[in-house]
């Protein structure tokens, strides 16, 4: 690198004062212009960014789903291979009754609340609504509404987290622990992955909220909200698809 | 080197109170015109970042050379003792995961993060404090892999790591574990670099730059950062897999409960065969961005050479169980493969036609660069042979896991990214520092690694065939495989010694520079192409002046160069009199910050804690959600999407957009 | 972001990304997609009741999933109004390939796993 020549100490001073001079304009209040700059595609980088993280949360998820649906199978079939009375094959008679019904036994589905579950995904798809409504209030301004809505959506993301708590202590003491079985690991990591996700939802949500009491979440600032919007949605989308597959389909 | 930056003088500036009282969120306060260490430790230029990025990746080049001499001199005759088993599997595994992690990978780091913002006419990246972190983190996690040497003993489970080897059952040391959290935290430095490469060169072109008039080297990058962003993860959840079952009791991998350890093989390969064309294609843009400009012609045929780099990112992802063609999957599986495997060389040939159409007729320079490209382009070449020669499954049942692969890795790794590194070592080495490099030296470096290379890994193809295996410690005398172990040994200390000569070279070229009294090189000494040219030698901290305003494919070249009415191409001006010159007044950057790597060294805190008590975690964790918060806290002037636009009312006016 | 600023509308050559709020869904939209999701979830959990096997249980369940999915991704994340404001529709094409990828490569595993003929 080369030695400093006197157009960079320019260069610092012209940067220091045009920053300066940004300063002055941005009062907390009015630094609109900040949000006006040009972008090739015409969407904010930031939201750009968290799209393409989204993406990548896509293959991530992606991976311990199979993961999930894989080791059930290998599951169930070990327990099958496992039994002395199938080797003929599972659907086979009074055999294959029995073999069922041993699958059903050792299985997570004689665990599964669904009710409760469903209830659970009420809840987070709840918690999207009111996270779309936050967004909405603080683009036309209304801050009071802001505050509720994102309130309500921690609020009801709590809810959930207190849900899965309550789901995973159940499940222990009925049996499915961590390390147990192959089913155990797969199940709790699945969920723990998206619990963790949600955790991570109500930190920003939390921030966001103390941010807007401070007044500093304001119409210029929409899209932060947005973007905690998307991560939200995001992981209520994943939790779309675990629902089914993992609560719904046997 | 050095790094001498004066203190810029104070008394322009307005003070300090009047500036934090606008701060919108202020809380903590950016560092200002640090200097020495300190510039580099806080910076967030991406040209400073590339820089280090590539310094780094040279230094484990060499960290990660050493080992590899150790094993060819192990393997120089039959029945030696220098290294017993477990070490020589120690250093195997260890030199493949930092060629591949800490070499490769960051050196194309490294270019991207140099040339796309300038490439694409932008002032820097798109967050600048996010791509400081990235470099942090990759370099936390790299360090910290490799202090398992001293730690426990490195990883001994092949660079792939596979199950379940790697289990707590057969592994209980330590190594497996470190290998698994430093990439683990490498991986995010990826994942960051990613978003953030590609946000840059979709949202920040400058007016005009549009697609197809993007640089190859800027396409080849953005598929790289594509598949980065989709392969990592899937590399992420395998580690966290085999994380969790070794931490926390899991099963993943544990054949005793029902489990299929052919799980880690599928997933690794998901990510690993993505992972090969991310380290190929960066050297693939820079050797298309090379051989045009010395071969005095535009590139044959760019709209292939885009379309065939966006066709291998895609096909990378149908391929990847040609890994594991004897793991038992199936002959249906096999075949799906083998065919799939096939295919994805045709885009690849497509590359290689498109570069001898460049080259022929071309009226051909042949500096270091120049050399060192058209040495891509034969060896890769050699090596993507090799490759196809495994796709025909049945044959590479009897190739794989023997020596055979060993070189056909190497021809494309070495002589194919490497090669590639080197010639944009070369080409853009005048670019970054000022000053060209020896060209005396520079065709001794290329001439010694060629014939280094070549007696290294050539006799591999014969030793595969014959039949002897890869990761073997030692031979015997009577398995006919002396003499080309030998003759591979003796390559390889000369390529370990042509290899490093670059630095040399660096070295010397630097002294003679500062003799001749610092010479300008001018913006464009190579009367190049693309952007990055038009402006001064070295590249000006605010990159660009004005936003260029694009208007064709190749458009410095365009300035320079034009038709006359014959049709005949004729000199208009020269660079220097189409460079920008280089004054940035009224340019707004953005100052540098300590959170980037503040928060990257919470990682390897957290990494420490899970492998050795996880009570060492919570003061990562700690120190990660502090940095995190002073990181969303820092003042909002320096806001990273606030930056690179000191001129957006122009670029609204031209208002193109691709 | 402010929907005020004049000169965001003044140059359509230059989609500033200020005035996509402009087309997003209004309050109503937002509450009849949830009411919607609400009853896909329903339908979801009673058919997960049904006496039915196989195909006929998980097809439908794999339908109404990939419709939520879809309807929270195009209304919630603005998916549907915020690409248009891209040239073309390219990006969205892109993201859409990208996920079909992503799955089909998990299939592909998966089916490595089935058939190991
Ligand atoms: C002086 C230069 C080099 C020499 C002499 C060398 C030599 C070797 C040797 C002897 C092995 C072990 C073969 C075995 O027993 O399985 C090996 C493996 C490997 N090398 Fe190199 N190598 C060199 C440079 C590189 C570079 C530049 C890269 C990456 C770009 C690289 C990537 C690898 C990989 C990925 C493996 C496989 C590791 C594994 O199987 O786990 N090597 N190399
Ligand atoms: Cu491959």
């Amino acid at each position: 690198m080369a030695e400093t020549t006197a157009t960079e100490d320019l260069d610092h001073e012209g940067a220091a004062a045009a920053e300066f001079a940004d300063q002055l304009n941005d009062t907390p209040s009015d630094f609109v212009h900040h949000e006006e700059h040009y972008t090739s595609l015409g969407l904010s980088n930031m939201k750009l960014a968290m799209w393409l993280f989204l993406g990548s949360e896509v293959l991530l998820f992606g991976a311990l789903i199979s993961t999930y649906l894989l080791s059930k199978t290998r599951f169930i079939t070990e327990l099958v291979a496992g039994n002395p009375y199938v080797i003929e094959g599972i659907s086979n008679g009074e055999n294959g009754a029995l073999v069922n019904e041993m699958i059903a036994e050792a299985s997570v589905e004689p665990l599964f609340d669904i009710p409760f579950t469903s209830l659970s995904s009420f809840i987070l798809l709840m918690s999207s609504l009111s996270m779309v409504l936050a967004h909405k209030s603080v683009t036309e301004g209304n801050y009071k509404n802001l505050r509720i809505w994102l309130s309500t959506t921690m609020l009801l993301g709590a809810t959930f987290m207190a849900g899965q708590v309550y789901e995973f202590t159940t499940f222990y003491r009925e049996g499915l622990t961590y390390d147990g079985s192959l089913l155990g690991t797969a199940f709790y990591t699945l969920t723990g992955f998206h619990g963790a996700h949600v955790t991570g939802g109500l930190i920003m949500l939390g921030s966001l909220i103390y941010l807007s009491f401070k007044n500093k979440m304001q119409m210029d600032r929409a899209e932060t909200v947005e973007l905690v919007g998307l991560y939200w949605h995001f992981v209520d989308i994943v939790w779309v698809l675990i629902f089914t597959i993992v609560y719904l389909i046997p | 080197m050095a790094i001498i930056e004066q203190e810029p003088s104070i008394a322009a500036l307005p003070s300090g109170a009047a500036r934090t009282a606008a701060k919108p969120l202020g809380a903590f306060s950016r560092p200002r015109n640090p200097v020495g260490l300190k510039n580099w430790l806080t910076t967030v230029d991406h040209k400073k970042i590339g820089i280090m990025y590539g310094t780094a990746s040279l230094f484990f080049l060499l960290w990660g050379g050493i080992p590899a001499l150790l094993l060819r001199l192990q393997l120089a005759r039959p029945n030696q003792g220098l290294l017993s088993g477990a070490a020589y599997n120690q250093i195997f595994t260890m030199h493949g995961t930092v060629m591949i992690f800490l070499v490769v990978m960051p050196m194309g780091a490294a270019f991207a993060n140099y040339l796309l913002p300038l490439q694409v006419g932008a002032r820097d990246v798109a967050f600048p404090r996010i791509n400081a972190f990235s470099f942090w983190v990759f370099l936390a996690g790299g360090i910290m892999l490799n202090t398992s040497w001293f730690l426990g003993g490195g990883a001994n489970g092949g660079w792939f790591n596979y199950a379940p080897n790697n289990g707590i059952t057969y592994n209980p040391g330590v190594g497996i574990d470190f290998w698994n959290v430093g990439l683990l935290i490498a991986g995010i430095g990826s994942l960051t670099g990613a978003v953030n490469l590609i946000t840059t060169v979709l949202n920040m072109r400058a007016p005009g730059m549009s697609w197809m008039r993007m640089p190859i080297f800027t396409w080849m990058t953005l598929v790289t950062q594509f598949l980065l962003l989709f392969a990592i993860p899937v590399l992420t959840v395998a580690q966290l897999l085999l994380l969790f079952d070794r931490r926390f009791d899991g099963n993943f991998f544990n054949v005793d409960q029902g489990s299929d350890p052919l799980l880690w093989q599928h997933l690794f390969w998901i990510f690993g065969h993505p992972e090969v064309y991310l380290m190929i294609l960066p050297a693939f843009g820079i050797v298309s961005e090379v051989i045009p400009v010395f071969a005095r012609k535009p590139i044959f045929g760019y709209p292939f050479m885009v379309f065939s780099g966006i066709a291998i990112g895609f096909m990378g992802w149908g391929v990847w169980a040609h890994h594991m063609f004897v793991s038992g999957i199936g002959p249906l599986s096999v075949t799906a493969f083998a065919v799939a495997t096939m295919f994805i060389a045709v885009p690849t040939g497509v590359k290689v036609l498109n570069w001898l159409a460049t080259l022929w007729g071309g009226k051909l320079i042949l500096n270091t660069a120049m050399l060192f490209s058209i040495g891509l382009v034969t060896q890769f070449t050699l090596g993507g042979l090799s490759g196809v020669s495994h796709a025909v499954a049945s044959a590479d049942t009897q190739q794989t896991d023997t020596y055979y692969i060993v070189a056909h890795f190497h021809y494309v790794l070495f002589g194919g990214a490497l090669f590639g590194f080197y010639s944009g070592l070369y080409f853009w080495f005048p670019k970054a520092f000022g000053y060209k490099l020896n060209e005396k030296i520079g065709k001794w470096n290329f001439w010694s690694m060629v014939v280094g290379f070549n007696l290294t890994f050539g006799p591999m193809h014969i030793l595969g065939l014959q039949g002897m295996p890869r990761r073997m410690q030692t031979y015997d005398a009577s398995q006919g495989f002396n003499t080309w172990n030998m003759v591979a040994t003796i390559g390889s200390f000369i390529l370990g010694v042509a290899t490093l000569s670059i630095l040399y070279n660096a070295l010397v070229s630097y002294r003679a520079w500062r003799r001749a009294g610092r010479p300008d090189v001018g913006p464009d000494p190579w009367d190049a192409r693309s952007l990055e040219w038009s402006i001064q030698s070295p590249t000006p901290e605010h990159n660009f002046d004005v936003s260029p305003t694009v208007t064709d494919l190749d458009d410095f070249w365009h300035h320079k160069y034009q038709e006359d009415d014959n049709g005949v191409l004729r000199r208009i001006a020269t660079g220097k009199e189409v460079a920008q010159p280089g004054n940035g007044e009224g340019v707004h950057l953005p100052a540098p910050s300590y959170w980037p790597l503040v928060l990257a060294l919470s990682f390897p805190l957290i990494g420490y804690g899970l492998i050795f008590s996880l009570w060492l975690c919570i003061p990562g964790v700690v120190l990660l959600i502090t940095a995190l918060y002073g990181w969303s806290l820092e003042p909002a002037d320096d806001l990273d999407d606030d930056h690179g636009h000191g001129d957006h009312h122009e670029r609204e006016l031209v208002g193109a957009n691709g | 972001m402010s929907t005020t600023t004049p000169q965001a509308v003044v140059d359509d050559h230059a989609p500033s990304h200020a005035d996509d709020h402009e087309h997003h869904p209004t309050v109503i939209t937002y509450w009849l997609t949830f009411v919607a999701l609400v009853i896909l979830t329903a339908v979801e959990v009673l058919w997960s009741y049904l006496p039915l096997d196989g195909v006929a249980l998980v097809v439908p369940l794999l339908v109404m999933m990939v419709v939520k999915f879809a309807i929270v991704g195009g209304v919630f994340m603005h998916l549907q109004t915020d690409f248009k404001i891209l040239n073309g529709y390219w990006f969205t094409l892109a993201f859409g390939i990208a996920i079909a990828l992503a799955v089909a490569v998990y299939i592909t595993v998966y089916a490595t796993f089935k058939f190991q003929i």
